[in-house]
Formats: structure tokens, C-alpha cells, sequence
């Protein structure tokens, strides 16, 4: 035993002494940014449950019955979150952690390490998920004003929950990483959650859930919902907590009790047979991941063709970008994830019940089409900041190169932004085209539109490589989450005020001048005037929105030392 | 040729470098050794371009690398202690992006790449990933692809950690046929018995200071014991601060 809380005190010497390295400003304003989110989210969760709760309890009849089904479908969600959640991370804890080689020639028998390294993965792997589903169950108490058992109760059935997930999790990663490398399972794994979660998001779209407003079909689907078989197989951990948790509710005390032993007799069995197979393989299976990957694919998918005009800085940077972006399974995943936002984006505007709107339609198209250029431009804001941001800083350890290389700093953030500005500006304009056809929008709003977006797409773009060079981290494990950093939300700050600033300037030309179109009267002089002096602004901040990020970046990478 | 004038590097209170001058000629191999945190890798990162010096300045081959680092840098083959590479390209790719940086692509790049990777015997592994490749496999990549562009002058931080006795024997005699041929070989390293054998003159580096150079037989002189090897004459000159 002394050995497992040995392993586990330099975590623990971790967690004590993180808040020492943000003494920065920045750390701390982007601590108390997050803390303000996260405890918002968790106030909002907790207003919704207890309103939705208090509604449904005072439906009759069937009130009682949805609230426990919500409560029901509320605990398997969890429950299938917290095993999604721990299968990532005993993957890393147990065997893509960089001290494991340390770890592991040490003279401690492998299980004892699995035993460390699972508490430590459960922990992490579950609190964010309990923190979170705790209003739900905290607004439960209320709306039936349960004791203070209820409370008191909930650790109890928290806690085996956890570990249950845990322990089926790293149950299944041991056995796959038998078969499979743990890093390609890693990959494989996120690029499987990625697409059941992008099939089952297109499918509640395509369900049309705003119809849900109509109060016919509300009722009708509240009807359907209560209709529906409990999932009360006897033999799910989330069964046991369930009845746990409305024995708890219903004041049932030793019943309560009951369900509780239940879960924990079968969370420490399955701990058991957990150490026992841990015993067995883990190590096996940790010695397999040392081994070398194999390439998934060797064939040349043409990049050095493609390539072969342009000069040969030129040509290292992008070849050397493209084939690392192919190679790189985690990247495909995004992709993916973009070409299912780009088609529910376009779907939604197919979508859009314009005829039904009180708004003249044309006005309306037309509207909608002006604001969507800002939205589009959100979009590349977003997907700017997974690719041009930490464009620099996916340099990685090997930012040496770069610094020793003959090339100047200038022309290597450039050749970065020339890499990204082209698929960029495409897809944006793809987004803008086809909601403008959609909208079916007068030829002034699509050149408009188009011709905004064409200038303001190197801006943001510019921004990203700019900043991210400014602020950039080599040391990341994954670069591609940077902007997730105080750097990330320079950009996002930047760029949204960028978008906000150039629509308020366009936005009363585009009125009058889409007025004096649709009435076919002609423009004063001043409107004339107006319209010229508010596109040659926004021309110009699009100019010094390209230059000055990318000096900025210059400047301060240029400073960096390694 | 390396010439440092005055080179000074201070990280906030602490002095990395003091006034640090030193010429290398060319056709000589200098090493450069000293305790742990003596100054050394700051010393080769201000020559290779990477940090720039508070005070002072470094010249290669006559070029002011705080001037022009461009052309200064052409002059250079740089090689870290530590081989960071990009993990998703080949040897041979990571080869071709070195020679495209350093425009010596058209120069018989196929041939050149081929006999450099031959050379470290990487050359079965040219189409494998660099993710795959050992400690010493990368540092070997880093060597060849260092000598592609055929440098003037040659940068080399710790150059045998990480090589097989065999790949060490070869890079020792390596740096004296570079020499041989009039080039420029500056090199930091902990292995004074290699330091010894390899280098035409020593330079022992202290807090920052270059406390002596000169070839081994001077900087035993230099401390008045004549039957001294070079561990007793690095001892006795950085112990007595």
C-alpha cells in the first residue's frame, strides 16, 4: 500500500503546488475567465433542471413519471460520459504518460502501478463529470424536498458510479491494447466518439427539434416519452443508483441503503477482477506500446508534385506542413468535425420558415444575408483558431530548425499564413454562396458579402499566425488546443472585435443602398459619400488587420529564445 | 571562421556569458568544455543564430550573425544536443526540407542526401518516419542533414550523446578531414578524453568565462604540472573560483 500512495504523492505534490506558476496576469485572468464560465453553466444547469423539474411535477398524472424517467436517462448519460471519459484517460494514465518508463523500472510489481495509476485516471476522469451533474440532482432534493439523507446519499452513489466506469474502462483499454497500439487506439477512439457524436448531432437536426415549439406536438411527444420502457435492466450499475436515488427521494431509507450496498458490492467485485487482470496483462500490454508504430499508409499522395514550382523555402515549409497535417490521425477527425459543421450550417438556413416570418421576406432575406457574413466569419474565427492559431507553436521542439535555419522569421510566419489563407478563403466563400443561393439574395448582397469576406478572411487568418507567433507554446502536448491559452483569446478578442467593428461601419450604406435598390430610387450625395468613405474604412482596417498582427508576431518571435 | 567579441548574455540577474572573446580559425577543431551550467550552450546557440547576445556580437566568416543572420546562417551547420525533428516526415523528406531551407536543392540533392544518410548508415531508413527512429538515429539525421549544404563551419553541441561507438570514431574523424579541408568545426562536450583527441585547441569555459585556451599541451602548461592529462588541467581550473 505504502508503495500505490508513493506514486501517487508527486500527483498530489502537482495539484498543491499548481497555482504557484501563474503569478502572471494573464494566468490569473484566465483562471477567474474560466472559474466565471464554468459557475455560470453550473447556475444555468441548476435554474433549468429546477424549472423543467417543477413544471413536470405539476403536470398530472404522468408528472412523477417523467421526472423519475429524466432522472433515469440523466444517470445512464452520465454514467456512458463517465466511461467515454476514462477510457482517454486510463489510455494516457496507463500507458502514454511520459514517466511511465521511470515509473515502471522501479522495483514495484506492475499491478501496484496499474492500482496508483487508476485511482489517479478515476479521479481525473470523473470529477468534472459529477461537479456538473450535481445541480441536476441538487434541484431533484428540492422540487420533492427530500432529507437530508438524500444529500448525505449522494456521494454514496456517486462514488461506486465512478468507479464502476473507470474499471469497465480500463478493463476494455487493457484488453484492445493487446491487439491495437495504445497510440492508434488513442486515435481511432477519438475519431469514433467524433463521428458518433457528429451522426447523432446530424440526426437530432435533421429531427427538426424546433418543431418541439409547436404545443401539439409537444404534448404529443411528452405523451410518447412516458409510453417508453424504462431502461430498468436489473443489471445496470445506473439501475442501482437509480432506485437508490428514489428510495432517497421518496424518504425510503433502508431501501435506499439497500441499493447502495448493491452497487458498492458489485463496484469492489469488479475491482478484483480489475487487479487480477492488471496482474495479468497490463504490463504486457505496456511493453507494446514501447515498440515502434508501423505507418498506417505509405503510398505518396502526390505533395511533393504539387509543391515542386515554388521555391525551395517555399516549397520545405508547405510540403513539410501538408505531409505532417496528412500524417497526423488526430487532424482527420477535424476535419471531419468541419465538414459536419459546414453542412449543418448551410442546413439550417435551408431550413429557415422564412415564408412564415411577418418581416417581408426579400427585406428579411436580405437582412439575414448581411448578418450571416458575420457569422460565417465567426466560424472561420473558430476554425482559424484550431489551425492558424497554433500554427506556429505545432513547430514544437523542433523550433530550432527555424531559428538556425537561413530563412528570415518574416518570411516563415508568411509562408505560414500562405498555407492557411487559401483553404480558408474557400471555404468561406462556399459558406457565404451557398446560404446567400439559399436565401436567394439580390446580386448587390451576394457581391457585398463575397467581397467582405474576401478581405477580411486574411485578417482573421493573419491574427491567427500573428498572435500565435506572439504567444507561442512549444511545449505543448497538443498544440492544436492553444488557443485555449490567454494568446487564444487575445485572437478570439481580436478577431470578433474585427468582424463586429467592420459590420457596424458597412451596416448603414448596406441599409441605404439596398433600400435604393429595392425601391429603385437613387442615393443622396451624402449616402453616396457615406457608402464610399465606410468601404474604403473597412478596406483599410482589413489591410492593417493583415499587417499589424503579423509585425507583432514577427517582432516577438524573433525575440523568443530557445 | 568564428570570431566572438565581447559576448555578454544576462538572464535577468544572472550572467550566462561574460565578455566572451574568442577566434577559431579555419581548418581547426575547437572544443569547448566546462562544468554544467558553465555557459557552453548559451555560447553555441549566440553562434548558431538561435539567441542574441545583451552585449557584444559573433561573426562566421566575416558575416555579423546579428547583422545579417541570413547569409551568416547559410555559412553553418548547426547540431543541438537534444534531436527535435519533425515526427511525421521521413529521413529522406526531412533531408529535402533541409536542403530546400538552405537552397542546396539543385546541387545534386539525390546523390548528396543518399551518400550523407550512407555515411550515418540511415540510409536503409530513409522512407521510414522520423517518430520511429532511436536517440541515436535522429541524432545521426541531424548530422547528415547538417553537412547537406556543405557549411564552412560547424556547430555542434554535445556531438556524441546518443552514437554508438562506432557512429563516435566515424563523427571524430569526420571533424578532422572537415578540418583537413579548411573548415570550421566548433564543438561543446563533457568527454574530455574525446575533446583531446579531436580538438586542435581547447577553450574551458567558468561561470561564464573563459578561463583558458590553447591546445591540450598549453593548458597544461598554463597550470604548471607538466605530467597532467586534461581532466587534472579541467579540474584545477575550474575548481579554483
Amino acid at each position: 500500500m505504502t508503495d500505490i500512495t508513493t506514486l501517487l504523492r508527486p500527483r498530489l505534490i502537482s495539484i498543491k503546488y499548481s497555482g504557484r506558476g501563474q503569478h502572471n496576469r494573464a494566468g490569473q485572468a484566465k483562471t477567474i475567465l474560466l472559474g466565471t464560465v464554468g459557475v455560470l453553466f453550473w447556475a444555468g444547469l441548476f435554474a433549468l433542471t429546477l424549472r423543467v423539474l417543477t413544471y413536470f411535477r405539476g403536470i398530472e398524472d404522468i408528472g412523477d413519471i417523467l421526472n423519475f424517467r429524466l432522472l433515469s436517462m440523466v444517470l445512464i448519460t452520465a454514467f456512458a460520459l463517465l466511461i467515454f471519459s476514462s477510457i482517454l484517460t486510463t489510455l494516457s494514465k496507463l500507458y502514454l504518460s511520459r514517466d511511465l518508463q521511470l515509473v515502471h523500472s522501479m522495483p514495484i510489481p506492475s499491478y501496484r502501478i496499474f492500482i496508483a495509476r487508476w485511482i489517479d485516471a478515476t479521479i481525473d476522469s470523473s470529477w468534472m463529470v459529477i461537479i456538473y451533474i450535481l445541480p441536476i440532482f441538487v434541484a431533484y432534493g428540492i422540487v420533492y424536498r427530500a432529507g437530508p439523507m438524500f444529500y448525505l446519499g449522494m456521494p454514496l452513489q456517486f462514488a461506486p458510479l465512478a468507479l464502476t466506469a473507470s474499471g469497465i474502462g480500463a478493463t476494455a483499454v487493457m484488453l484492445v491494447v493487446m491487439i491495437v497500439p495504445a497510440n492508434r487506439m488513442k486515435s481511432i477512439f477519438i475519431f469514433l466518439s467524433i463521428f458518433f457524436f457528429v451522426v447523432l448531432y446530424l440526426a437530432i437536426r435533421l429531427l427538426k427539434p424546433e418543431s418541439l415549439v409547436d404545443p401539439d406536438v409537444f404534448d404529443t411527444v411528452l405523451v410518447y416519452v412516458t409510453t417508453l420502457q424504462a431502461p430498468s435492466s436489473p443489471f445496470l450499475p445506473t439501475t442501482w443508483a437509480f432506485d437508490a436515488l428514489k428510495a432517497s427521494l421518496e424518504g425510503k431509507v433502508s431501501e435506499s441503503l439497500f441499493h447502495t450496498a448493491l452497487i458498492w458490492s458489485f463496484t469492489a467485485t469488479l475491482w478484483f477482477v480489475l487487479v487480477a487482470l492488471a496482474d495479468r496483462v497490463y504490463f504486457e500490454g505496456f511493453s507494446k506500446t514501447q515498440t515502434a508504430q508501423m505507418r498506417l499508409y505509405r503510398k505518396d499522395l502526390g505533395v511533393d508534385r504539387l509543391t515542386a514550382l515554388l521555391p525551395g523555402p517555399i516549397r520545405a515549409y508547405t510540403t513539410k506542413e501538408i505531409k505532417t497535417f496528412l500524417r497526423d490521425q488526430s487532424q482527420w477527425s477535424q476535419l471531419f468535425l468541419i465538414a459536419a459543421l459546414v453542412f449543418i450550417y448551410i442546413y439550417n438556413f435551408k431550413a429557415l420558415p422564412l415564408e412564415r416570418s411577418p418581416i417581408k421576406t426579400a427585406y428579411l432575406q436580405n437582412l439575414l444575408s448581411f448578418l450571416n457574413m458575420g457569422l460565417a466569419l465567426f466560424v472561420l474565427t473558430a476554425i482559424a483558431g484550431r489551425f492558424a492559431y497554433p500554427a506556429v507553436s505545432t513547430e514544437k521542439d523542433a523550433f530550432w530548425l527555424v531559428k538556425t535555419s537561413p530563412g528570415s522569421i518574416r518570411n516563415f510566419l508568411w509562408i505560414k499564413f500562405f498555407i492557411y489563407y487559401p483553404p480558408l478563403l474557400v471555404l468561406t466563400e462556399f459558406l457565404i454562396l451557398a446560404t446567400n443561393l439559399l436565401l436567394d439574395v439580390t446580386p448587390f448582397m451576394m457581391i457585398l458579402s463575397t467581397t467582405t469576406v474576401f478581405f477580411l478572411v486574411p485578417s482573421i487568418v493573419a491574427i491567427g499566425i500573428g498572435i500565435g507567433a506572439a504567444y507561442p507554446d512549444f511545449k505543448a502536448e497538443n498544440p492544436s488546443q492553444s488557443v485555449t491559452s490567454s494568446g487564444g483569446l487575445l485572437f478570439m478578442i481580436l478577431s470578433a472585435g474585427l468582424i463586429l467593428t467592420v459590420i457596424a461601419v458597412e451596416a448603414g450604406p448596406v441599409y441605404h443602398l439596398f433600400m435604393a435598390e429595392f425601391w429603385e430610387k437613387k442615393l443622396s450625395v451624402w449616402q453616396g459619400l457615406w457608402a464610399v468613405g465606410s468601404f474604403a474604412v473597412v478596406l483599410l482596417i482589413s489591410l492593417a488587420a493583415v499587417f499589424l498582427p503579423m509585425q507583432f508576431g514577427e517582432k516577438r518571435l524573433s525575440r523568443y529564445q530557445l | 571562421m568564428i570570431e566572438l567579441q565581447g559576448i555578454t548574455k544576462t538572464y535577468a540577474d544572472f550572467t550566462a556569458v561574460n565578455d566572451l572573446n574568442l577566434t577559431v580559425r579555419p581548418g581547426e577543431v575547437f572544443g569547448f568544455i566546462g562544468p554544467n551550467g558553465a555557459g557552453k550552450t548559451t555560447t553555441i546557440k549566440i553562434i548558431g543564430g538561435i539567441l542574441q547576445p545583451t552585449a557584444g556580437n559573433a561573426r562566421i566568416c566575416g558575416i555579423d550573425i546579428g547583422q545579417q543572420p541570413e547569409a551568416a546562417k547559410k555559412k553553418i551547420g548547426f547540431i543541438p544536443d537534444r534531436p527535435y525533428l519533425y515526427e511525421k516526415l521521413t529521413g529522406m523528406e526531412f533531408m529535402k526540407f533541409t536542403a530546400d531551407l538552405y537552397g542546396s536543392e539543385r546541387n545534386g540533392f539525390a546523390d548528396k542526401a543518399a551518400s550523407e544518410l550512407n555515411r550515418f548508415s540511415l540510409y536503409d531508413w530513409r522512407d521510414e518516419l522520423i517518430e520511429s527512429y532511436s536517440h541515436g538515429m535522429r541524432q545521426r539525421l541531424i548530422f547528415a542533414a547538417a553537412l547537406l549544404h556543405d557549411p564552412e563551419v560547424l556547430v555542434v553541441d554535445e556531438p556524441m550523446v546518443g552514437l554508438d561507438p562506432l557512429a563516435i570514431m566515424m563523427v571524430k574523424d569526420l571533424f578532422r578531414r572537415l578540418a583537413d579541408e579548411g573548415r570550421t568545426v566548433f564543438m561543446s562536450t563533457h568527454t574530455l578524453a574525446i575533446a583531446e583527441k579531436t580538438c586542435h585547441r581547447i577553450g574551458i569555459i567558468h561561470h561564464g568565462r573563459l578561463k583558458a585556451t590553447g591546445t591540450p599541451e598549453d593548458l597544461k602548461r598554463q597550470i604548471g604540472v607538466s605530467d597532467a592529462d586534461l581532466e587534472q588541467t579541467f579540474l584545477h581550473l575550474t575548481r579554483s573560483d
